[in-house]
């Protein structure tokens, strides 16, 4: 059923075949609209629409087409160009559409072909014609014409209205959705040359992303935790890091580089990696502070950021502390939570050779410390001491260090887009638990790490300075007995337990390896350590492992 | 030629701390010097470290001088092992030195492994222990 008859063109001047049901239309220029739907057109042109958002500006325009057309359903299919498909992007009547996401090839169907070929197309009749969309039959929709979007050349994408009676549309009818159709397109356009921007914004996430650590390093006896948030418009220059240092020490660093995009995060990166090369030569957080300073001062562009940086000395509890221009932490202790009065240095890249202060604080077992950028508690009407006030009471009940990065997030963050990126990292000497029962990676390096907790475990029970290097080194030595034995080609594991009784320490090291016959005099020096260390000492080898168990007592 | 080792020395870092050493140690150097004072903590796979490196410094005609003060946790690793005097030690560094010091010559200046330099080589072995 053709219902526009062109004059002077013949019956079936089209190039495309015909498909059941589809009828293709010759493009109707808007100069053929009669005159009496000037006042449709110009609702249609409404200048106050480009005022609108491009949601609002589409969610308008097809409640007008609906109107000027009296159809029951509107809909925009967006060209997905990488895909190939068509992406339903707004609809009125059918908005199981936009909801579902409806992405219909480009070719077949009814919109599908109305993309491919760039032509109007009218259906009649949906039961018998041929088309895809699944949700216009289940919608009822009896009748539909849609015509192609273009810009400059390009197919944007299809709009489409359709009616829940059979009807006819005419000539009028057409030239009402092309002009609908050419008013829409441009939105549509510059809204995608917007996205485009978007990608710049993804490509700046991603490299943030990937400056900041992909875990955190596990250190026997203290837990971390560590939140990153995008903001929503922009990526900032906010970073965290957690290292291990010399003597089992950990490294904690947070910090904020002024301004956003890319150019912030590559700098983020610049900073992050100057600050953590500086700490691993073990130059403490003041003096490592001060030469990232330096390193700020020499590049070649202005830059500003601020910094803390500590280092925790799980097996004391001690932290050197230092900031440069950075928010005070937040303690967690048992009695509550505070905001740490904390000195600040001038910011990095502030003044020439700044001198950067350092502080000392205790952690003691289960106490938290909180490192943050301002995206946590900067708010506009509310001043900074407040919001750092806040953030020490909700986080006050805080028992973990998971569970204290959860409250700041839920309860200080609004809910929905950030102004500015957040980064909260947390650090906790964890409780000295009366019992140990660890399972440890067959991995030599958890060496170091079992000596610092056992160290502080054998302080917590009393044992002196003496008797603690004594047993330290037994256990050591039996623990590194496990891991060579452990050679097996999946990733193994031991197990080392430790309990106290009046004075009388009981520590078993199993592994499910074999014991190995010391290898030549000078491994055997292992064993002979250990039972010179220990009062006795159980070997038990089994089919299934190795258990070592020995005992220790120690003077009163 | 001295090195100085600090931080902790367990089976983790004993092999690279001993090719380290190794390694850093010239040809022409008549004897090496180990200072242990400052090492936090050594097993017995640092006393086999000890052990590897004097016969690998042997073979080339080089001896060891451990430098291990007594009340240091190194020694307490070779006190419980049993092996105080298997290698040459000295209580301090200047001690160990001084006895490559030629007759009446001050000690340590004219130490053979420093002919060529006023300043004692010492490549720092970056932190055993260390993580």
């Amino acid at each position: 059923m053709i219902l526009v008859k062109l004059e002077g063109v013949p019956d079936n001047p089209y190039p495309h075949p015909p498909r059941a049901g589809q009828v293709v239309l010759t493009p109707v220029g808007p100069e053929l609209a009669p005159s009496e739907q000037v006042q449709i057109l110009y609702r249609l042109s409404d200048p106050a629409l480009s005022e609108l958002g491009l949601d609002e500006f589409l969610d308008e325009l097809l409640l007008r087409v609906r109107e000027a057309l009296s159809v029951d359903t509107v809909a925009i299919l967006l060209y997905d160009e990488p895909t190939n498909q068509l992406v339903a992007r707004a609809a009125r009547g059918i908005e199981e559409e936009v909801e579902r996401g409806v992405r219909l090839p480009l070719g077949q169907g009814f919109a599908g072909r109305i993309a491919a070929e760039r032509v109007p197309i009218f259906i009649a009749d949906v039961d018998h014609a041929d088309i895809l969309n699944p949700i216009l039959r289940e919608k009822g929709i009896r009748s539909l014409l849609g015509v192609p979007m273009i810009v400059e050349g390009q197919l944007i994408g299809v709009l489409h209205v359709g009616a829940l009676h059979p009807r006819d549309f005419d000539q009028r009818d057409l030239a009402v959705l092309q002009v609908a159709a050419a008013r829409a397109a441009p939105g549509i356009e510059r809204a995608r040359l917007y996205s485009a921007l978007e990608r710049e914004h993804r490509v700046a996430m991603v490299l943030q992303r990937s400056l900041l650590p992909k875990r955190l390093v596990d250190v026997v006896g203290v837990k971390t935790a560590a939140r990153y948030l995008p903001a929503s418009d922009d990526v900032g220059g906010d970073w965290y890091d957690v290292f291990e240092l010399a003597r089992g020490r950990l490294g904690v660093a947070i910090g904020d580089v002024v301004g956003h995009g890319v150019r912030a995060a590559a700098l983020m990166g610049q900073l992050r990696t100057a600050l953590h090369a500086y700490a691993m030569q073990d130059y403490g957080p003041a003096r490592t502070l001060e030469l990232v300073d330096r390193y700020v001062q020499a590049m070649p562009d202005y830059a500003m950021a601020t910094a803390a940086y500590a280092v925790l000395e799980p097996d004391t509890g001690e932290v050197q502390i230092a900031s440069a221009g950075h928010l005070p932490p937040v303690v967690v202790a048992k009695g509550g939570a505070r905001v740490m009065d904390i000195s600040p240095s001038a910011p990095l890249g502030a003044f020439s050779y700044g001198r950067v202060q350092e502080q000392e604080l205790i952690l003691s077992p289960g106490e938290i410390l909180v490192l943050y950028t301002d995206g946590l508690v900067e708010r506009p009407g509310t001043p900074l001491t407040t919001s750092m006030e806040k953030l020490a009471a909700v986080v006050s009940d805080a028992r973990s260090v998971d569970e204290l990065c959860r409250l700041a997030v839920e309860r200080m963050l609004p809910s929905g887009s950030l102004r500015d990126d957040v980064a909260i990292v947390a650090i906790q000497n964890t409780d000295i638990a009366d019992v140990l029962d660890l399972r440890l990676p067959a991995d030599p390096k958890i060496l170091v790490e079992i000596r610092h907790l056992l160290r502080r475990w054998l302080r917590h029970h009393g044992a002196n300075d003496a008797e603690t290097l004594e047993i330290t080194l037994a256990v050591s030595e039996a623990c590194t007995n496990a891991i060579e034995h452990a050679y097996s080609p999946a990733p193994a594991e031991f197990t080392l337990s430790a309990s106290a009784d009046n004075g009388r320490f009981t520590f078993t090291i199993s592994d499910t390896g074999r014991w190995r016959p010391p290898q030549g005099q000078d491994r055997g020096r292992g064993l002979t350590i250990i039972r010179a260390a220990m009062d006795d000492v159980d070997v038990n080898t089994s089919d299934t492992g190795t258990e070592i168990v020995m005992h220790r007592r120690i003077e009163p | 030629m001295v090195a100085r080792l600090t931080g902790e020395v367990d089976l983790s870092n004993a092999d690279g701390i001993e090719s380290a050493i190794a390694e850093a140690t010239p040809s022409h150097a008549v004897a090496l010097v180990l200072d242990v004072s400052d090492v936090d903590y050594l097993d017995s796979a640092g006393i086999h470290l000890v052990y590897r490196l004097r016969e690998k410094l042997r073979a080339r005609g080089q001896s060891l001088r451990l430098v291990i003060p007594a009340d240091s946790p190194a020694n307490d690793a070779l006190r419980l092992a049993g092996v105080p005097q298997a290698v040459n030690t000295a209580q301090t560094l200047d001690a160990a030195l001084a006895e490559f010091a030629p007759r009446g010559a001050p000690a340590p200046d004219a130490s053979p492994a420093e002919a060529s330099s006023r300043e004692p080589t010492r490549p720092e072995v970056p932190g055993p222990g260390a993580v």
